[in-house]
């Protein structure tokens, strides 16, 4: 890059401050409970972009019409084997990413490497780290042996360092935190173990906790289930004042013989009231779950009509394979449906629950079962599209063989499954019906790549060979790809910086950013 | 080196009529493709192919506590998710303790390799371990195997014996009739011996679909020449084929026609029909191929 270019950008930087009043005011100042409830254009502040988890952005300069002209802005390298798993915020122009026991802090105009934490070694679970959260002038990291880690932003320092759970007992931790008013919410992995699955709210300034919310009773209970642990991020409603979260599945996992019953409150959608940490309604998608499918998956607030009502909902594609719709006020359902192959209920209760069926349970001598055990969909997010009235997910038809015995015991996995086939696609389901309006395949095995929608009418995604992809809201089309030379693990990002619209992919361990050329 | 199956995908222009004449009429059924990959005369490895009863175990390295130490805590960090914490299976990744190449490994020689390797078209990353810490991993995981195989109470995993509930006379009616499998596979052709060639959990994946199976493809060019040869990639903007010569040669999508012929679809095809009980009558029935 030259001079001269270096001038008009930050000619046309200053002209952007001045425009955005609101976003200069902010400079320096991270992220306060306003940027969070209101985002402005040239900011990503939280895991899903804002609290609804829509992942839908209302920018417009990339269109269907000049989207095949997005070139490459710049590309970040971490030098890691770690796949990036997260999304990246941005905030004052500072990008904040991270994989395992790592934080970048990169400069979003140039890829300048500002700062870069590392966390201890430690014996935690290295599984995936999907980013921070951010409060005024502070970062909010979830470490793999179970600490919350906050920093100061602009240098990259450690402010304090709590455990949030005993990783020593098969805790870990993964999560983007979710910052809520004066809270830090964080939750916990671990279905290895029996152990009991919560999310905690914390102080963002002292560490200290504010209450914890416990999806099931403490291991030893007779009858009693453990596991329901709650590893993403949830998402708030600040008028109704509550935070909707995804819970995990029971343990022992393939193995349900000593937890009769539904299990709860493990693989349901939950709401909880952020001041009090109680639980205000619960929904279970699977009663007494047998094959890891917990209802992590992200929580997505809609307000729209339903049936010709204006209504409050949530909305979640499960990892069980089913399309739920729910009135998020009272956590009654609207919708059930199956948005794939699915073989493992014997239909859906008065209360809209799926029921198991009895004989698709793991046994000596396997059961087929549809979806496999990653599920019709995982962590990566969904976007629900306003204009099109869309839920756009990236889904997984796929079949696997499961098994449990006596000698696999009753501990942790407590079985065995396999996976036998599996592919991607690319579904938009009419949230009025759960009917697959379009879909797009993504090829062999799966992609990993979560969805992002615009008010254009664009999605972004990734298939299975590490492509990323831009299609058409209205059709699946495809109007705009890239190879990228790894698999997709993330959820891209987008947003507007110095006039400039954004598009934020990440595959292996490199982050790429495009935009339109420059002229 | 693995070849990714590449199932036909949106793509695929023929018709499911047009698929099945040239399923039967392909005598490289993809069994029979898989059979050819498998070892000629396969070394009895317990942890794969032990029946029930079955005891015996490999005479096998043993390791200082401290590497195994070492390994066991690189294990946790990075390897528990997938393959469970003693290496047993877990989340997506299979049962190490009963893995063939796990059996076949000679320091690391092998399992080094698919560490540093990945296989990312199972979602396997690669991992940057030294030397130190691959020898580290490779005595925590022989060292469970070792333990596995001498578990007192039974194995845990899925053993030949838990796969013996079917009946091998259903089995037939079922290949011959509602399967559809004689289409393409015959039990004195491409199967015959195949109970020999494969055993329990892995003649049951195979069954079900078949690792790596190979698809053909032609590619009709704007001149009108068309080229023949073994699907190697396809995605939605490019078609790669190795040509009869060996040679890797791709294009662009929109640039020509190409038809794929990919006979392993009909194992997919049955997914949605089978019962689980046609699934263990077929197992039985293929056990008796031997």
């Amino acid at each position: 890059m030259n001079f001269l270019k270096i001038a008009c950008l930050l000619a046309a930087g200053a002209l952007m401050a001045i425009a955005l009043p609101g976003a200069l005011l902010a400079q320096g100042q991270g992220v306060d409970a306003r940027t969070l409830l209101h985002p402005p254009a040239d900011s990503w502040p939280s895991y899903h972009g804002d609290y609804s988890g829509r992942r839908h952005s209302s920018l417009t300069q990339i269109t269907p019409q000049n989207v095949k002209d997005l070139t490459l802005a710049w590309a970040f390298q971490t030098d890691q084997s770690a796949q990036i798993k997260s999304s990246p915020l941005l905030v004052d122009g500072i990008l904040y990413f991270t994989v395992p026991d790592n934080i970048w802090a990169v400069d979003a105009r140039s890829a300048h490497q500002i700062w870069h934490y590392t966390y201890p070694p430690n014996k935690g679970n290295h599984i995936g780290n999907r980013g921070v959260a951010m409060y005024k002038g502070y970062l909010f990291f979830m470490a793999p042996d179970a600490h919350l880690v906050s920093l100061n932003a602009k240098e990259g320092t450690v402010r304090w360092i709590v455990s949030v759970a005993d990783a020593t007992k098969g805790y870990w931790t993964t999560m983007a935190p979710l910052v809520v008013g004066d809270r830090v919410i964080i939750g916990v992995s671990g279905d290895l173990d029996n152990l009991t699955g919560y999310i905690r709210s914390i102080d963002p300034q002292t560490g200290a906790t504010q209450w914890q919310w416990n999806a099931t009773p403490p291991p030893g209970t007779p009858k009693g289930t453990t596991g329901g642990t709650m590893w993403m991020t949830g998402t708030y409603d600040p008028d109704l004042n509550l935070v909707y979260w995804g819970t995990g599945n029971p343990t022992p996992v393939l193995n349900g013989s000593t937890r009769p019953g539904d299990n709860l409150y493990t693989c349901s959608i939950v709401a909880i009231n952020p001041d009090t940490g109680k639980l205000v309604w619960s929904f279970q998608v699977s009663p007494h779950d047998t094959h890891d499918w917990d209802a992590v998956e992200i929580p997505v607030l809609v307000d729209a009509e339903f049936h010709g009502e204006p209504r409050k909902m949530l909305m979640q594609t499960s990892r069980n394979g089913y399309f739920f719709v729910l009135d998020r006020t009272t956590g009654k359902n609207l919708v059930t449906a199956p948005f794939g192959p699915v073989n493992w209920s014997l239909g859906v209760d008065e209360q809209g629950r799926p029921i198991p069926n009895p004989a698709k349970e793991p046994a000596p001598d396997g059961r087929l079962i549809a979806p496999d055990e990653g599920g019709l969909t995982n962590y990566r997010s969904p976007s629900f599209d306003t204009k099109n009235g869309l839920f756009i997910v990236d889904a997984h038809p796929s079949y696997s063989i499961y098994f449990a015995k006596p000698a696999d015991g009753v501990y942790g996995w407590a079985g065995a499954d396999y996976g036998v086939w599996g592919k991607g696609v690319i579904e938009a389901i009419d949230y009025q019906t759960g009917k697959i309006r379009w879909s797009h395949e993504l090829g062999p095995e799966g992609s990993g790549a979560g969805v992002l929608t615009t008010d254009s009418g664009l999605t972004f995604t990734g298939d299975a060979q590490g492509n990323f992809l831009a299609l058409d809201s209205s059709d699946g089309k495809t109007l705009w790809h890239v190879g990228s030379g790894a698999h997709i693990q993330s959820s891209p990002i987008t947003y507007q910086l110095d006039g400039r619209q954004y598009l934020l992919t990440s595959s292996g361990g490199v982050l790429f950013a495009w935009a339109l050329p420059q002229t | 080196m693995q070849r990714r199956r590449i199932p036909c995908g949106t793509n695929c222009l023929r018709s499911t009529l047009q698929r099945r004449a040239l399923l039967a009429a392909m005598l490289l059924g993809s069994l029979a493709v898989s059979a050819a990959q498998a070892p000629k005369t396969p070394t009895p490895t317990p942890s794969t192919r032990s029946g029930a009863g079955q005891s015996s175990t490999p005479a096998r390295k043993s390791y200082a506590p401290a590497v195994i130490e070492t390994g066991k805590s690189l294990f946790q960090q990075n390897c528990s998710f997938c393959h469970g914490r003693d290496a047993g299976g877990g989340e997506s990744g299979p049962d190490l303790t009963r893995s063939k190449l796990v059996t076949q490994d000679v320091a690391g020689d092998k399992i080094g390799a698919v560490v540093r390797n990945g296989r990312p078209e199972k979602g396997m990353p690669r991992f940057d371990f030294s030397d130190r810490q691959i020898a580290g991993l490779t005595a925590f995981i022989h060292t469970q195997q070792n333990v596995a195989l001498t578990r007192k109470g039974g194995r845990k995993g899925v053993d030949v014996s838990d796969l013996q509930t079917g009946n091998a006379e259903a089995g037939k009616q079922y290949f011959d009739g509602a399967g559809g499998c004689a289409a393409c596979h015959s039990p004195a052709g491409d199967l015959a011996g195949i109970a020999s060639r494969y055993k329990g959990l892995e003649l049951e994946e195979q069954m079900l679909y078949p690792k790596h199976p190979k698809s053909s493809v032609t590619v009709t060019l704007a001149s009108g020449q068309t080229i023949t040869g073994i699907l190697e990639y396809l995605d939605e903007f490019t078609v790669g084929l190795v040509d009869s010569t060996g040679v890797y040669r791709s294009w662009r999508t929109a640039d020509v026609q190409y038809e794929v012929d990919a006979p392993v679809n009909a194992h997919v095809d049955l997914f949605g029909k089978y019962t689980d009980a046609d699934i263990h009558n077929l197992m039985a029935y293929l056990q008796t191929l031997r």
